[in-house]
């Protein structure tokens, strides 16, 4: 299964969200790759660890392998053995592969789509699912080229199955933003029409997941005063309120991450060690991201709105 | 003076094995072309051999710019329904002048590639085990779009059984006293170096795609069975992690079943050491055993749960 990571705006938690689901999903015994198709600015590699590639690869990376510029596999990176975190580089018992396909250091977004681009795009695709039990793609933030190519390669495989992800903060801003990526003018459902998709059919595979999520009632909470906190309720049923009227509401919602302190210093995969040993990350982060990586596979999740 | 060749191999994108009439129909790469099927000891189909022109840098050990011009011989083929082979190769030989000639002149020979300027054979053949250059020969990239062009067919589901990752058999053929050697390099990577008595003719390469589809099954039922965790996990998951093998693969291990009289001495080599054979029958009893001794705890849960 092909699963694509967008968001509108940048800032959201895109990457960090989606590579700790492949990671998760990975602990749960599945075979997983991650592609890191942000262009712009490839740091997949620093989320896993992995110096050498930490602002994208040197070596034939996606950017090079799509333009067509003598690569013809991109450069893989096996996270269970070329992680520098060494909670990382051992592989535990039960776990599948994760592999990360990073992009190329100084790459730059895609100027077009060219009929070359998309064919090896679609040759890539085709070859991960066979290999691959999940497929994470980390598309740029926005509209952009790199969204229209994948929604027109996943037109051209009918039978291999695919979703997206759209991320986005809690915050009126974002709620609205992640809205209109979906819904508004070229946004996802225009531009996926127009390469062939059926609207209803791929709004059924669209879900939203909200990142930095501060609830109410949360522990870090207990130390603000009463008309903070008044204020904070108030706010969130707001948002509720205009999440639900944007369609972005709990229904069409795969999942929440709560605000974790360690995310806000540093993009990171979550271990357990993390959890259970340092403590430096809550527990319910550890576990939101657990319950986004069953999900995004648990097709009751994903029935028809 | 040498072949070269890459097998891919990987498991055929259906949720079951197709039947001899599909396969012929998947493979019909180039129409006017019959596609070959041998039904005993099993189905195996294989496409017409189609060419691709190359004029490149040739593999080189020494890092020398050798230049070579020709064609590659690929084709696909489909083994017992299920498994899917991309094979290149082709014939390095010396060119009769310096100068590049016309295509005319390299299509009249097909599956050689000549090379302009001078060359030594075994800087080529050391210089082979290595990934290509971007701008060297790279049969690999032509096995695995043969690859894809099969399991890209309308005629699959895509629904394959189970997530596994195809393999690449690198191979180098020489004349002279017969030898083999076998070696893994990563997960997916394997070399052969051959040495052959005699002129080289096709038969070489049905050995090292034979050889490559064994080495595949073996990697394949040896990833199930990592993925069972058998003792790691309660036995009635890891029986449903084994079954997969059972279903698609155990029935398919059919050592030198297409492989010439001449050359079967290669394969014996090869199975008396490292002994491939003697690896797969020990997973295929592992896995029979495991499920038998899964089928008797589930009876005696039956029968213990009846008389209470």
């Amino acid at each position: 299964m092909l699963i694509f990571a967008i968001s509108d705006k940048g800032g959201t938690g895109r990457s960090v969200t989606s590579t700790n689901i492949v990671y998760r999903h990975a602990l749960q015994g599945n075979d997983v790759c991650y592609l890191d198709f942000d262009f712009g600015s490839p740091t997949a590699g620093a989320i896993f660890s992995v110096g050498s590639v930490a602002r994208g690869t040197t070596r034939k990376g996606l950017h090079d392998y799509l333009l067509g510029e003598g690569a013809p596999e991109p450069h893989r990176v096996d996270v269970w053995t070329e992680s520098d975190r060494e909670g990382l580089r051992t592989k535990p018992p039960g776990a599948g592969r994760l592999v990360l396909l990073p992009g190329n250091e100084g790459g730059g977004e895609l100027p077009a789509v060219e009929e070359e681009t998309l064919r090896r795009c679609v040759q890539l695709f085709s070859r991960l699912d066979e290999e691959f039990d999940l497929v994470m793609v980390d598309v740029s933030a926005g509209r952009s080229f790199t969204a229209e190519m994948v929604l027109q390669a996943t037109v051209r495989l009918p039978s291999v199955p695919f979703r997206w992800l759209v991320f986005h903060r809690w915050t009126r801003q974002h709620i609205i933003a992640a809205d209109g990526l979906v819904t508004g003018a070229d946004g996802l459902l225009d531009a996926g029409t127009r390469f062939g998709h059926k609207r209803d059919a791929l709004r059924d595979r669209i879900r939203f997941v909200r990142t930095a999520v501060l609830e109410p009632d949360a522990a870090e909470l207990v130390g603000l005063r009463d008309e903070q906190r008044a204020w904070l309720f108030a706010c969130d049923t707001e948002l509720r309120e205009l999440a639900s009227r944007h369609k972005v509401g709990r229904t069409s919602m795969l999942g929440k991450i709560p605000l974790d302190p360690i995310l806000q210093w540093r993009e990171q995969l979550i271990s357990d060690e993390d959890v259970l040993a340092s403590k430096i990350a809550n527990a319910e982060t550890a576990a939101a991201f657990d319950d986004l990586a069953k999900k995004i596979v648990d097709d009751a999740a994903w029935e028809g709105l | 003076m040498l072949v070269m060749g890459e097998v891919h191999t990987g498991l055929l994108q259906n949720s079951g094995e197709i039947p001899e009439s599909t396969c012929r129909d998947v493979l019909q790469l180039l129409s006017g072309e019959r596609v070959r099927v041998s039904r005993r000891p099993i189905v195996y189909a294989v496409s017409p051999d189609l060419l691709t022109g190359v004029d490149c840098r040739l593999p080189s050990a020494s890092q020398s710019r050798i230049r070579g011009a020709g064609t590659v011989l690929s084709r696909s083929s489909i083994t017992g329904g299920r498994v899917v082979q991309g094979s290149s190769y082709t014939r390095i030989e010396r060119s009769g002048s310096d100068r590049r000639q016309p295509w005319s002149h390299y299509l009249a020979r097909p599956g050689v590639v000549e090379v302009l300027g001078k060359v030594k054979s075994r800087d080529l053949a050391d210089g082979f085990a290595e990934d290509p250059p971007a701008d060297g020969l790279d049969l690999g990239a032509i096995s695995a779009r043969f690859l894809d062009v099969v399991q890209s067919s309308p005629l699959l589901d895509r629904r394959a059984p189970f997530k596994i990752a195809r393999t690449r058999l690198r191979w180098v053929a020489e004349q002279g006293e017969p030898a083999i050697r076998f070696t893994l390099h990563s997960e997916q990577m394997r070399t052969v170096r051959l040495v052959h008595t005699g002129e080289f003719t096709p038969a070489v390469a049905d050995l090292c795609e034979d050889l490559a589809l064994h080495d595949w099954l073996l990697t394949a039922l040896l990833v199930i069975i990592e993925r069972a965790r058998i003792g790691g996990t309660p036995g009635p998951e890891a029986a449903v992690k084994l079954a997969p093998a059972v279903d698609h693969l155990l029935h398919l291990w059919m050592p030198s079943a297409r492989v010439d009289d001449v050359l079967s001495a290669y394969w014996e080599s090869l199975d008396r050491r490292p002994g491939f054979t003697r690896q797969w029958q020990s997973l295929v009893d592992r896995v029979r055993d495991q499920l038998a001794v899964h089928t008797l705890a589930f009876l005696r849960e039956k029968s213990g749960g009846g008389a209470r």
